[in-house]
């Protein structure tokens, strides 16, 4: 999948860091992900995994995710999660 | 096309009544996508066809690996039409779980997709009798031949294949997880199946404007009610996709928009949809009954819902995939509940006895074993004639007649209104959002893993009205083996929902005077420093 644009320096960041996350955390080591792949298909992660990962994300950006932000366009892969993140931590 | 009336109804039969008499509505949305009674039908006899042409025999068994989506409803309908047995496979079981059920059904086609290609090139190694998959591409240079999605949708057609089937032949074959590791498999007729699903249309007044929700996976008993019953009604199924089940605000959406009317699942799914759905945000109003299963409703969790959705109607109802649903119990719109939620009546095409050790029955107010009778109940595990004899027993009643029961292993006692009330399961095995889990496999999984000596597993409240299974092991002299390494390396032989949510390295197990573990005392002892911790 191309991207449209690189993603700006401070993005390019957040983006890291929750992909690193989710690799290291979350998928087992032979499981390759990218940034546009898909997170909720129910065949990468569990619904215990998308918790932990929301966690993780509350933690890393210290902010409150809104129940109202906890929708699948929100965290339907790394890089909308990134972007999320971005917006609603004032990143 | 022609529906031979004077038969008894069939499971695919239903959708060719519905796609001749309604064949432009919707049999199922998913991710916004409408599968009609007409492309159902015609797909489902695609299959069938292509099934046939592949040399299925009749009452021969076929896997079905699928996830959520609308591939669902067509292989059970094709499978069915073909004359074989569906085996549906849980597609989140791990590998070794998948070939265990082929082997043991004796599967010779398998019905999946292409996200699941390597699950299934894997099962397939040690499969040798699955000749046929239908679902994946044949170039892949795979050690069995394939047919494609698209070879179905060639052979759609409108008329489906002459295939004599009854109403005792078998239709499917369930699976939960057994004590040694092999799963149990659960066989049900058409009969078995139409009778309960009958009874639910009729109980719940379920209509062509009816739309089902559908949250369990294909493989539960849950999934019997949302297509079957949906189908009989000529109703709507709604395929709840794993993100919107992942996200409650998106699930609550999801429902406003698809203005559903019906849902069925257990517990735990409600209560998240609850608390993080945004319900007061949504309009809900077309939601006319919500029936769950398989747990205890926490009374906070249960009450706050009933608020949330006032125009519903609430129904705890009661059974095992052997039984089908036999008892039922629609809540009272306002003054006590109840506690513990009584599990209701049998339902009019079952009927329960409550009895001692001896299988007589027991006086009104004490606790005995639920045993059921009725036409929705299981014609026994596959393979398992042993099993069989313990667990459907007969019985002699008032004179002479003889009557066969099944024993459902759930304590249960009967109240001064004649309502039933769960108590306790016989035996270890227990639910995890909705899935049953023997404590003995979970067991057995941590002692293959080498470091480990001994394991117990035990379950506890999660605190919204499921169980979390913990477990405790006792790693060998020398073994340097971290909690990390061992959750992992189990997670690997263990169903997801069977993995233990805690484990914890001990010195030793405490063991009851009869050197059995005690787990009550792990239990205590487990809580008491989690407790400390804050958690």
């Amino acid at each position: 999948m191309v991207a449209d644009r690189l993603p700006p320096p401070a993005a390019r960041e957040v983006e890291d860091r929750i992909m690193d996350f989710v690799r290291r955390e979350l998928l087992s080591p032979e499981v390759n992900v990218d940034r546009e792949d898909d997170l909720l298909s129910g065949d990468l992660l569990d619904s215990v995994a998308v918790l932990r990962l929301a966690a993780f994300v509350e933690e890393e950006f210290e902010f409150k995710i809104q129940p109202a932000d906890f929708v699948i366009e929100n965290f339907q892969n790394v890089a909308v999660l990134a972007d999320y993140v971005q917006r609603a931590s004032g990143r | 096309m022609t529906i031979a009336t004077a038969t008894p109804m069939l499971l695919h039969r239903m959708i060719d009544e519905a796609a001749l008499r309604h064949p432009e509505h919707p049999a199922i949305r998913c991710d916004g996508e409408t599968t009609t009674y007409e492309e159902l039908a015609r797909r489902a006899n695609g299959l069938a066809r292509v099934l046939l042409a592949t040399g299925l025999e009749r009452r021969a068994r076929v896997a079905v690996l699928l996830g959520k989506n609308p591939r669902v409803p067509v292989a059970f309908y094709g499978v069915l039409a073909a004359g074989g047995v569906l085996v549906p496979i849980d597609p989140r079981s791990p590998v070794e779980q998948v070939t265990r059920i082929l082997a043991a059904t004796g599967a010779t086609h398998l019905v999946s997709e292409p996200e699941r290609r390597q699950v299934v090139q894997q099962a397939l190694v040690a499969c040798p009798e699955v000749s046929q998959v239908v679902g994946l591409e044949a170039d892949d240079g795979l050690p069995f031949r394939c047919q494609p999605w698209s070879t179905v949708f060639e052979e759609a057609g409108d008329r489906p294949p002459d295939v004599p089937v009854i109403g005792l032949d078998p239709a499917y074959v369930l699976h939960t997880s057994g004590s040694t590791g092999a799963p149990k498999l659960i066989q049900h007729t058409h009969s078995s199946a139409m009778s309960f699903v009958d009874w639910a249309v009729t109980e719940y007044s379920l209509t062509r404007e009816d739309r089902l929700s559908n949250h369990s996976s294909h493989h539960t008993c849950f999934a019997t009610f949302d297509f079957y019953a949906a189908a009989r009604a000529a109703a709507t199924t709604v395929i709840l996709t794993p993100a919107a089940l992942m996200m409650p605000a998106s699930l609550s959406s999801l429902l406003e928009r698809e203005r559903v009317t019906v849902w069925y699942s257990v517990p735990t799914a409600l209560v998240q949809l609850s608390l993080r759905g945004q319900l007061e945000t949504r309009a809900l109003d077309s939601i006319r009954w919500v029936l769950f299963a398989g747990e205890t409703f926490p009374e906070k969790h249960l009450r706050r819902i009933m608020r949330q959705l006032p125009g519903a109607r609430f129904s705890h109802v009661y059974g095992s995939t052997e039984t089908n649903v036999c008892t039922y119990h629609h809540l009272p719109e306002s003054g006590e509940l109840g506690s513990p939620l009584p599990i209701g009546r049998a339902c009019s095409n079952a009927r329960t006895l409550v009895v001692d050790g001896d299988l007589r029955p027991v006086p009104d107010g004490e606790v005995g074993e639920l045993l059921v009778r009725g036409s929705t109940v299981m014609s026994g595990y596959w393979g398992e004639p042993e099993r069989n004899r313990q667990v459907l027993v007969r019985r002699t009643s008032a004179g002479d007649l003889e009557e066969t029961f099944f024993r459902t292993g759930d304590r249960v006692t009967v109240l001064d209104d004649g309502n039933l009330t769960f108590v306790a399961r016989a035996d270890l095995q227990v639910k995890v959002r909705g899935y049953r889990v023997e404590l003995e496999e979970v067991e057995s999984a941590l002692l293959s893993l080498d470091p480990v000596e001994e394991a117990a597993a035990f379950a506890v409240p999660d605190g919204e009205g499921s169980s979390a299974i913990w477990a405790v092991v006792v790693a060998g002299d020398g073994a340097a083996s971290s909690r990390e390494e061992i959750a992992s390396a189990v997670g690997k032989i263990l169903p997801v929902h069977a993995v233990p949510a805690e484990i914890a390295v001990l010195e030793s197990l405490p063991r009851t005077p009869t050197g059995k573990v005690d787990r009550n005392a792990l239990r205590a002892r487990l809580a008491a420093g989690k407790g400390q911790n804050g958690g």
